[in-house]
């Protein structure tokens, strides 16, 4: 490979302070002037509402981070989890590249967010920043151009388990760990100038599909989660366009990639949840983790969902507000035909819950109700609404023969009133308020 | 047996009614003719329908049930002008539907019966009868979809009334006696229902029709009104939604 010889690498060890979780700077109230209260939960940083060129709170959070890479040289000799991130700013035109540990062994822990659960944002926060963000500009509607650089961190990404590799960078990797609400955190980047990449294991299955070149994506991805391969490595290979129509095939930006597979995959399982017959009880399943309280509620009905988030004052989308915000999306029956407002973790729960339905065999209507308290500092991406809500399903269910006692377990558990998740939340109001025929028998 | 040529027109309507609460429905077949019942997968509403031997042009048939996927028979008739003439023709063999318009002719895969039981007809006893022009419901629906997405239905002892009150607006559609083609209620009833699902059953009545409701307080409201120029009759149920506390 240009650029790197053996034994041309530095391998110098990471070095971090020892507080992983950044202590925010105190909010500069003149950086939020014009923000409206309860502007921020719907938009999350994407959508930039309130008419400023970069997300105030993003940037607080970027401002925030406290590791320091150390890295002598512009080279790095490690290993990758396999992990590669696809960028969004200048779409179509997007940076692609290798996420890569100074560090030899098995990485994978870092990219693996399903093996994530029960750990602190304080050990979240570690295993992302050691990890670097090599940076290459590519032509997300050409993934065949690019030549053999982006032909290595392809095949980077359809790998399982991590590879040893060696990077060369332009510059010395600077920059800050950047929070998502959809993407986990990011680490150091630098713009990537080689890639050399140890014995890569490419699954059989993964390989085939790869080489599909008139298998849509969709039966694609569907195949595979159903052949076992965890979502992260489906997002993963999803992202770099391997996979569908070859003349349609392209480079998918990291966060449009995880939504897209959560729902792709959760459609296709949620049409096969409306073939079982319905629970006959009401199930409530419990999880509290990153200062989150989770309710997934499971309802004797054909299948509906919705998800309602609660943010309160002075938790990651709520700096300003002195009320809790309270935001929701549902569909019944057929599905929704609009992006939900919430964003991707409504697909990801969406998946979560479904997979639970198949596994049980039977049919069902749910609502999850997330609180969200102020120990929930910074968005740590869309994985901890999918994974917390599969650890809930995970966990032995309170049942209830009627609504009654459904709210009144509600209503312990959760601190914000009933009255406001009521007004909020379609499917709840729909419980409670519509009847149904079978009543008039 | 089953081999029937039946008018486009007549069949499209079939479709948009049954098509508002289900995507597959099962067909009961006679030499009478066809009956379906068909609730919707949250049990809020159902469907009763009949479409009588004479509404056909010709019916030949046995007694057989008929497991119809909508979306495919919505499909193919897109393909029918008016006046067209459809042939249906059940290939026992295969268990498939032959569809035939004009020259081309469609076979569909039937939907299996076995888990599709006839849904239990509640049994009501409902005190107020209005029939009225389904375009003056219309109307008034049309008016309620901005403001919110429920409605009240009330009866009086002379008039009948359609009102919605969002959070800060609100509307009347209020029909005296000589309005109404007919009424019949010796006290005043009312129940509240998810403007949802009314609209979509009114919209599939034909616009120059009447429609005939029948109204208690707190319980479901009957739609009833006639398809195929009289040859078929359509029964709605709609359960009602209790006033918020």
């Amino acid at each position: 490979m240009a650029g790197i010889a053996p034994g041309d690498l530095v391998g110098a060890p990471l070095q971090m302070s020892t507080s992983l979780v950044p202590t925010f700077p105190p909010l500069d109230p003149s950086a939020l002037e014009g923000v409206e209260p309860g502007m921020c939960v719907p938009c999350k940083g994407t959508k930039l509402l309130c008419g400023k060129e970069r997300c105030p709170l993003v940037v607080r959070y970027a401002a925030a981070q406290q590791t320091s890479l150390l890295l002598e040289g512009l080279e790095l000799q490690g290993s990758s989890p396999t992990a590669v991130f696809v960028g969004r700013m200048g779409y179509p035109k997007v940076f692609l590249g290798p996420l890569v540990a100074a560090q030899s062994g098995d990485t994978s822990l870092l990219d693996t967010p399903e093996r994530w659960i029960g750990r602190s944002i304080d050990e979240i926060v570690a295993f992302r920043s050691q990890l670097v963000r090599g940076m290459h500009r590519v032509d997300a509607l050409d993934v065949e151009g690019g030549g053999a650089l982006v032909q290595r961190v392809r095949e980077l990404a359809l790998a399982r388990r991590s590879a040893d590799v060696e990077v060369a960078f332009h510059k010395r990797p600077v920059g800050r760990l950047v929070f998502d609400d959809e993407v986990q955190p990011t680490g150091p980047t630098a713009p990537l100038r080689g890639l050399e990449v140890g014995t890569l294991r490419i699954d059989r299955r993964v390989e085939r599909a790869h080489l599909d070149t008139d298998l849509g994506a969709a039966p694609a991805l569907v195949g595979l989660y159903r052949s076992g391969l965890e979502l992260s490595a489906l997002q993963r290979m999803f992202s770099v366009g391997a996979f569908g129509d070859g003349r349609r095939r392209r480079f998918v930006p990291t966060r449009w990639s995880i939504t897209a597979v959560d729902s792709t995959v959760g459609e296709h399982l949620r049409e096969r949840v409306k073939q079982l017959p319905a629970i006959d009880q009401w199930r409530i399943h419990e999880i509290v983790a990153l200062d989150n309280r989770w309710q997934v509620v499971l309802m004797p009905s054909s299948w509906r969902y919705e998800l309602v988030e609660a943010w309160y004052p002075n938790t990651a989308w709520n700096p300003l507000g002195r009320e809790v915000e309270i935001i929701s999306d549902h569909e019944f029956y057929e599905g929704r035909t609009t992006y939900a407002s919430i964003g991707g973790c409504y697909y990801a729960a969406r998946l979560a819950v479904c997979e639970h339905l198949l596994s049980q065999g039977r049919q069902a209507g749910a609502f999850i109700l997330r609180e969200t308290h102020p120990g929930y500092l910074m968005p740590v991406g869309v994985w901890n609404v999918r994974e917390h809500v599969r650890a809930a399903l995970r966990t032995q269910p309170k049942t209830f023969d009627r609504l009654e006692g459904v709210m009144e377990h509600l209503g312990s558990r959760l601190d914000i009133p009933l009255a406001r998740w009521t007004r909020t939340s379609a499917l709840l109001a729909d419980a409670r308020y519509q009847r149904r025929l079978d009543d008039f028998l | 047996m089953f081999d029937a040529t039946i008018k486009a027109e007549t069949l499209k309507d079939v479709v948009t009614v049954v098509s508002t609460l289900v995507d597959e429905v099962k067909f009961n077949i006679s030499k009478k003719g066809i009956t379906l019942k068909a609730v919707d997968p949250a049990h809020v509403a159902m469907v009763n329908l009949q479409l009588h031997s004479d509404a056909f042009e010709s019916l030949k048939a046995t007694e057989c049930e008929l497991g119809i996927d909508i979306d495919k028979i919505k499909d193919v008739l897109k393909l029918a002008h008016t006046d067209d003439l459809v042939t249906l023709h059940h290939d026992e063999e295969r268990n498939r539907l032959v569809v035939g318009i004009g020259n081309v002719t469609r076979r569909m895969s039937l939907v299996d019966t076995t888990g599709m039981s006839d849904p239990q007809v509640p049994n009501l006893a409902l005190p107020a009868h209005v029939t009225l022009a389904a375009a003056d419901l219309n109307r008034g629906i049309r008016a309620s979809e901005s403001v919110s997405d429920h409605i009240v239905l009330v009866g009086g002892t002379d008039h009948f009334e359609l009102s919605s009150e969002g959070d800060t607006d609100s509307v009347d559609l209020r029909l005296e006696k000589d309005q109404l083609v007919e009424i019949d209620c010796k006290e005043p009833v009312r129940s509240l229902f998810s403007l949802d699902y009314f609209a979509n059953m009114i919209k599939s009545i034909g616009a120059a029709e009447t429609v005939s409701i029948h109204l208690g307080t707190n319980f479901p409201v009957m739609i009833r009104f006639s398809i195929a120029g009289g040859k078929g009759e359509v029964t709605y149920l709609l359960a009602p939604r209790i006033e918020n506390d």
